[in-house]
């Protein structure tokens, strides 16, 4: 229980000073709804066309903003030497990681639940369904657990900006995939049971890659 | 295009990227060959300057 | 001695795969002369895969052990596994030419294959914008491992994505002895050949970071 209460006030830490700045959550938020807008107009069809290229333009859109949130995620640590300090403290690598990807999670979890009904506004598309927010929620757990771990690896190269997309994105591949496939089937009135692959798959990676990211973290955050 | 010709053209494109690599790889190591020696050459000079002083 | 073997093992095992091939297999029923290509496209596919599997064990041993030599092995094996990596990509989309008509196509095997190759390219920048070789050496593992595990969850999806687009390829009726036989020693041909590769490229490797410490050590 102490790991839990360790890993929970760096997960606090990085909310409250989230709270006070609100960075990342206006700047990933605006950026994310200027990508809906942006993608509008790269589209312009009939109704029923929109609703198939409706789970690509979402899932992009998500993937986009959560680099750029996942981007901002060891910026703090890196640019105020906290790394240091949270390094000599007697907490293990692996609490920093779950710490940080609960806390990257969160905020993804906030932006996403503000740009779904705007993005179901400006659809026209029912977006608050069950099936789809265990979907999104499934696929940011994804997203988190390789995201932090890059996002981490990123914030010490010379490179970050591009770094951490050239690194997330191909390995997220499946998850986009499955999420684009499993929204589309949800948007078109399917239920639970063809849902199914996809969730395993989604499921599959966030129970694989957590545990690998957890295993690996610390070999990254070292000097 | 023949068919024939793709099966040419794979078969021949694998080949000379293959063989380009290990041009590269040959040519790589021959010039570490020679900065081996100039840096065996830099060192006996090193040598020689330094023992002068030595004493 | 151990040096010569291996290049006229390679040496032989290509001329014997060439005869076999282009003379001794029967060509086939539905696709032609075109299907010859899939003696050269499995073996170049496996390679690029097997070095991804020799990366994954190096970047293990090299994270647990810290030892110059298991980040050479790494290296050289990405090195040749994105050249084989990239000859999969251009082969694949000759043959998609002839058999779909057109030069690319979202199908799994060339989806996943592109996925993997840009995973190799990632091993490589995350190297070159770190701030010190040795924390470049560490990320490149940590790639390594990650991206090796992703691979069979790219090709599940990919699979499941395109479920019932243009037939795979693969024959009718199986694979007949006299292909299987060709395959197989086109196969072995090119893993000897690429092994070959690696090894030179391992001890080329060695001797660059060697020349790299000593200079740091006379400045």
């Amino acid at each position: 229980m102490r790991f839990w209460s360790k890993v929970l006030t760096i997960t606090w830490k990085d909310t409250l000073s989230e709270m006070r700045t609100k960075e990342i959550l206006s700047s990933v938020l605006v950026f994310a709804l200027l990508v809906i807008v942006t993608f509008n107009f790269a589209f312009v069809a009939s109704q029923e066309a929109i609703r198939l290229v409706a789970p690509g333009i979402l899932w992009v859109t998500f993937a986009f903003a959560g680099v750029l949130s996942l981007s901002r995620a060891f910026l703090p640590e890196k640019e105020q030497g906290c790394l240091e300090g949270l390094l000599s403290c007697p907490i293990s690598r692996e609490v920093i990681y779950v710490g940080k990807m609960l806390s990257s999670l969160l905020f993804m979890l906030i932006i996403e639940a503000i740009a779904l009904p705007i993005f179901a506004f400006l659809f026209n598309l029912s977006v608050l369904s069950p099936q789809l927010i265990t979907i999104t929620f499934l696929t940011t757990v994804g997203f988190a657990s390789v995201g932090t771990l890059f996002s981490a690896l990123a914030v010490n190269t010379r490179a970050r900006e591009m770094v951490l997309p050239i690194l997330f994105l191909p390995i997220v591949v499946p998850l986009i995939i499955s999420a684009v496939k499993a929204s589309g089937l949800v948007l078109s009135g399917e239920s639970w049971g063809g849902l199914s692959s996809w969730l395993r798959i989604i499921g599959a990676f966030d129970i694989i890659f957590l545990v690998a990211s957890y295993l690996v973290f610390a070999f990254v955050i070292e000097e | 295009m023949e068919n024939a010709s793709y099966v040419f053209a794979a078969f021949a494109i694998v080949w000379a990227v293959l063989f380009g690599y290990v041009l590269l790889l040959f040519n790589r190591q021959r010039r570490l060959r020679q900065e081996i020696n100039s840096l065996k050459e830099m060192l006996k000079e090193k040598g020689t300057e330094q023992r002068p002083a030595h004493h | 001695m151990r040096r010569n073997v291996l290049f006229w093992l390679s040496l032989v095992l290509m001329m014997a795969a060439l005869y076999l091939v282009f003379v001794y297999v029967p060509t086939e029923k539905e696709m032609g002369i075109v299907q010859r290509i899939f003696y050269l496209m499995v073996p170049v596919g496996w390679l690029s895969l097997l070095s991804f599997l020799i990366i994954f064990i190096a970047s293990i041993f090299y994270l647990t052990k810290r030892e110059i030599k298991w980040d050479n092995l790494g290296y050289s094996a990405a090195e040749v596994g994105i050249v084989f990596t990239t000859l999969t990509l251009v082969v694949g989309s000759i043959w998609a030419k002839p058999v779909w008509g057109v030069w690319w196509t979202w199908e799994p095997r060339l989806t996943s294959t592109l996925v993997l190759w840009l995973i190799y390219l990632a091993y490589f920048i995350v190297r070159a914008f770190a701030t010190e070789e040795s924390r470049g050496a560490t990320f490149a593992a940590v790639v390594g491992i990650i991206g090796f595990i992703d691979i069979p969850i790219v090709a599940l999806a990919t699979t499941l994505w395109r479920g019932m687009h243009p037939a795979p390829i693969i024959f009718k009726g199986g694979l007949a002895p006299p292909m299987l036989f060709t395959l197989l020693v086109s196969l072995t041909a090119f893993t000897v050949f690429y092994f070959l590769l690696l090894r030179q490229r391992v001890s080329l490797r060695e001797a660059e970071v060697e020349i790299k410490r000593l200079k740091k050590l006379g400045d």
